[in-house]
């Protein structure tokens, strides 16, 4: 156990200053360092003041305008996230903790603040071009509605009216902008609830204020792209709701350290519609998943459970198992000799958690980079997508070194903290969990099974024949969407125009007469993969463009994206189409698939702003693979 | 504790890092690099913290420049 004094915040700042001042307009570097210092920032003492003060250094900074290149593309730099903030009281300080929150995951937060109390108008006229709309609630939205003197039926009233205004403004955004609105549940003030002597009044009142909430959360489940925070869970972490004098005087009536929180949580919105979801959890063993040192202590020695500190390692280890039953994939990164791990894992009548649990098992006594490069390989998931937990501060230094993408937690000797600390970030959240979610950890879990057959394979197509794939390829149903727009979401590396798509976005293409929306199912002798890839095609009189295609990483090399797109240059001739034009947007993850539509037959017609654009003229169409089984359902489809 | 003068501008410099330029204590502040309104509140939350007195805020909002501001918390 180690114990250390935490670097504060203050000295952290003065080294954010001078990556600022290095000016190399906004570069990747620059923008990792930044990353690096505020996720620093984030695990010291008081890290919401510290956040809020190294937001407005990077307000300052003005680091948008530097990624935004001559031509009007954003350059290599900050993906970007545009947000209005609006509500009910006085926000300035939301937009430097958005800022800070959101540089901790890459993206650079553009926030614009409307004019004081503007909500209504930004609702009813929504402005364009967003990514977000916070529209901030408070409890002045009922306060200022109130007679003097009120009656508790007053407060009925008035909320009962307020929830009814809030859901028809609601409707009347989502008619006119495509972005994501956020709204929030209000803390209820002592100091309005106390204004009323009487007890039964108050419970009334606690009644009427929840129905009010309830109604905002309801309206997060009725529509796709509205979210709901519920701040009332944020007060609960502590501190005030604000500071009267600056409700007062300022209508500041959500105080800074509240708007922190809901900062935090706006920015794990902000990350998981670009695709920024973390997918895998490398674990550390000693100190992080029980006490003791394997190594010295022996699997005797070591306490997973039943000791008074071992609860706190085993209450961890079944949160751990809560985030994997949800399709988080686990992995082990651990300083020890296999078998001994192995033997803990499979044996120890403590452990909760057992080896067929993870993914991976890197057990041995390599650098820990070097281990989650080798888990990433063995997942086939890019370490982006990685959070690292581990108590010593060396190995969390080392991995944040040379892996500066991987998302570090670093713990230390109280293990009742664990859980806090693991979760304090939000990782893992997603819009919505679908089917394949809680299926993923068993598809990942068939792998070593391929993985051996490959290795026993003289060639690749001895081992695809050996694998005997099969591919669906049929218009997506309609409890098949979802899946699709997290598909659009969470996929980096085969999403050929990196364009994500909500919920709603995929059910109105899907609807549209002429656009396909197709899904792509796989599977193989070892089992069913599911829903893996999905394609959104647009057809254009004689033409039939392939708007973005996506595949899941977990069924790359398997000749998938070949047999899809061949069958449908196949389908478009049949149809008697002249053209197939194809599209691909670079990434910063998708380079590998550069040269797919090439290697297909599409001649290259040029770069058009920054996306590539090919086109096939149907001539010949290269075979599909021979090694795999495509059945392309065709019914309901355009002209078929 | 009574908060000096030099206290208060090494506060506006530290803790709100901005960047004071002679004359801008008793300048408008408008006319101060960087401030903006919300300065006020981190200024007084920051006040109260190092003091451990009660800043009447009501005062410090009526305040038209810096010295104004000092006036208002050193009372």
């Amino acid at each position: 156990m180690t114990s250390r004094t935490v670097q504060g915040w203050k000295e952290l700042l003065t080294e954010l200053r001078a990556v600022l001042q290095a000016d190399d307009g906004g570069g990747d570097r620059q923008w990792q360092a930044i990353g690096v210092l505020l996720n620093r920032i984030a695990a010291t003492p008081d890290s919401l003041s510290g956040l809020a003060r190294a937001g407005r250094l990077l307000e300052r900074a003005d680091l948008g305008s530097a990624s935004v290149s001559a031509h009007g593309q954003l350059a290599a730099g900050p993906e970007q996230v545009l947000v209005t903030i609006t509500g009910t009281g006085t926000l300035g300080e939301f937009s430097p903790a958005l800022i800070a929150q959101c540089a901790r995951h890459g993206l650079l937060a553009r926030p614009t603040l409307t004019d004081f109390g503007g909500y209504r108008r930004c609702l009813l006229d929504p402005p364009a071009g967003d990514d977000l709309t916070l529209c901030v609630l408070d409890s002045s939205l009922i306060a200022e509605q109130l007679p003097s003197p009120w009656r508790i039926e007053d407060a009925e009233q008035v909320l009962a009216s307020t929830a009814a205004e809030l859901t028809e403004l609601v409707s009347g955004y989502l008619r006119q902008s495509s972005a994501t609105l956020v709204l929030n549940t209000v803390p209820l003030p002592a100091e309005l609830s106390r204004q009323l002597v009487d007890l039964r009044s108050r419970a009334r009142l606690a009644i009427a204020w929840r129905a009010l909430d309830s109604a905002i959360l309801q309206l997060a489940l009725d529509h796709d792209r509205v979210v709901a925070i519920d701040v009332n869970s944020l007060v609960a972490l502590g501190g005030p709701v604000a500071d009267s004098r600056m409700a007062l005087y300022a209508k500041v009536n959500l105080g800074p350290e509240l708007l922190g929180r809901f900062a935090q949580d706006v920015a794990h919105l902000a990350r998981a519609m670009r695709g920024r979801t973390k997918k895998v959890l490398v674990l550390d063993l000693d100190g992080t998943m029980w006490d003791g040192i394997l190594a010295e202590d022996g699997p005797a020695g070591i306490e997973p459970a039943s000791t008074l500190r071992g609860e706190a390692f085993e209450r961890f280890q079944r949160v751990v198992r809560q985030l994997a039953a949800q399709g988080i994939l686990l992995a082990v990164s651990s300083k020890n000799d296999h078998e001994t791990v192995l033997s803990v894992l499979n044996e120890h009548p403590d452990m909760t958690l057992r080896a067929a649990d993870f993914a991976a098992i890197e057990a041995n006594w390599d650098p820990k980079p070097a281990a989650l490069r080798r888990i990433a390989e063995c997942t086939g998931l890019d370490c982006s997508s990685f959070v690292f937990i581990d108590d010593s501060p060396a190995e969390c230094g080392a991995v944040t070194a040379l892996l500066p993408e991987v998302a570090v937690i670093e713990v230390d000797g109280e293990p009742a903290l664990h859980v806090a600390s693991l979760l304090a970030d939000g990782w893992f959240d997603v819009r919505i969990l679908t089917e394949d979610d809680l299926e993923r950890s068993s598809h990942y879990r068939r792998k070593p099974e391929r993985d051996r057959l490959r290795a026993a394979a003289t060639s690749t197509a001895d081992y695809l024949r050996e694998l005997a794939v099969e591919v669906r390829l049929a218009p997506a149903a309609e409890h098949e969407l979802a899946r699709i727009s997290q598909l659009t979401q969470r996929t980096n590396q085969f999403n050929l125009i990196t364009e994500r798509l909500q919920p709603d976005e995929v059910r109105e293409a899907a609807a549209d007469p002429n656009q396909l929306v197709l899904a792509v199912h796989s599977s193989d002798r070892f089992g069913d993969d599911g829903l893996v890839g999905a394609v959104f095609a647009t057809l254009s009189g004689p033409e039939l463009v392939l708007r973005n295609v996506i595949l899941s990483c977990r069924v790359f090399e398997r000749g998938i994206e070949q047999a899809v797109i061949s069958s449908l240059l196949g389908y478009a001739k049949q149809m008697g189409l002249t053209t197939v034009r194809a599209h691909y947007r670079p990434s910063s993850k998708n380079a590998r698939f550069a040269e797919l539509y090439p290697s297909l037959g599409f001649q290259s017609l040029g770069d058009d702003g920054g996306t590539r654009c090919f086109r096939h003229d149907l001539a010949v169409i290269a075979a599909p693979p021979a090694l795999l089984r495509l059945v392309f359902e065709q019914n309901g489809l355009l002209c078929g | 504790m009574r908060l000096t003068q030099d206290e208060f501008i090494e506060i506006l410099q530290e803790e709100l890092d901005l960047p004071l330029q002679p004359g801008d204590l008793d300048g408008d502040l408008d006319a101060v690099v960087h401030w903006d309104s919300m300065h006020v509140l981190t200024l007084v939350r920051e006040i109260e913290r190092q003091t451990s007195r009660r800043v009447l805020v009501g005062r410090v909002m009526m305040a038209r420049t810096l010295q104004e501001i000092y006036q208002a918390v050193a009372e």
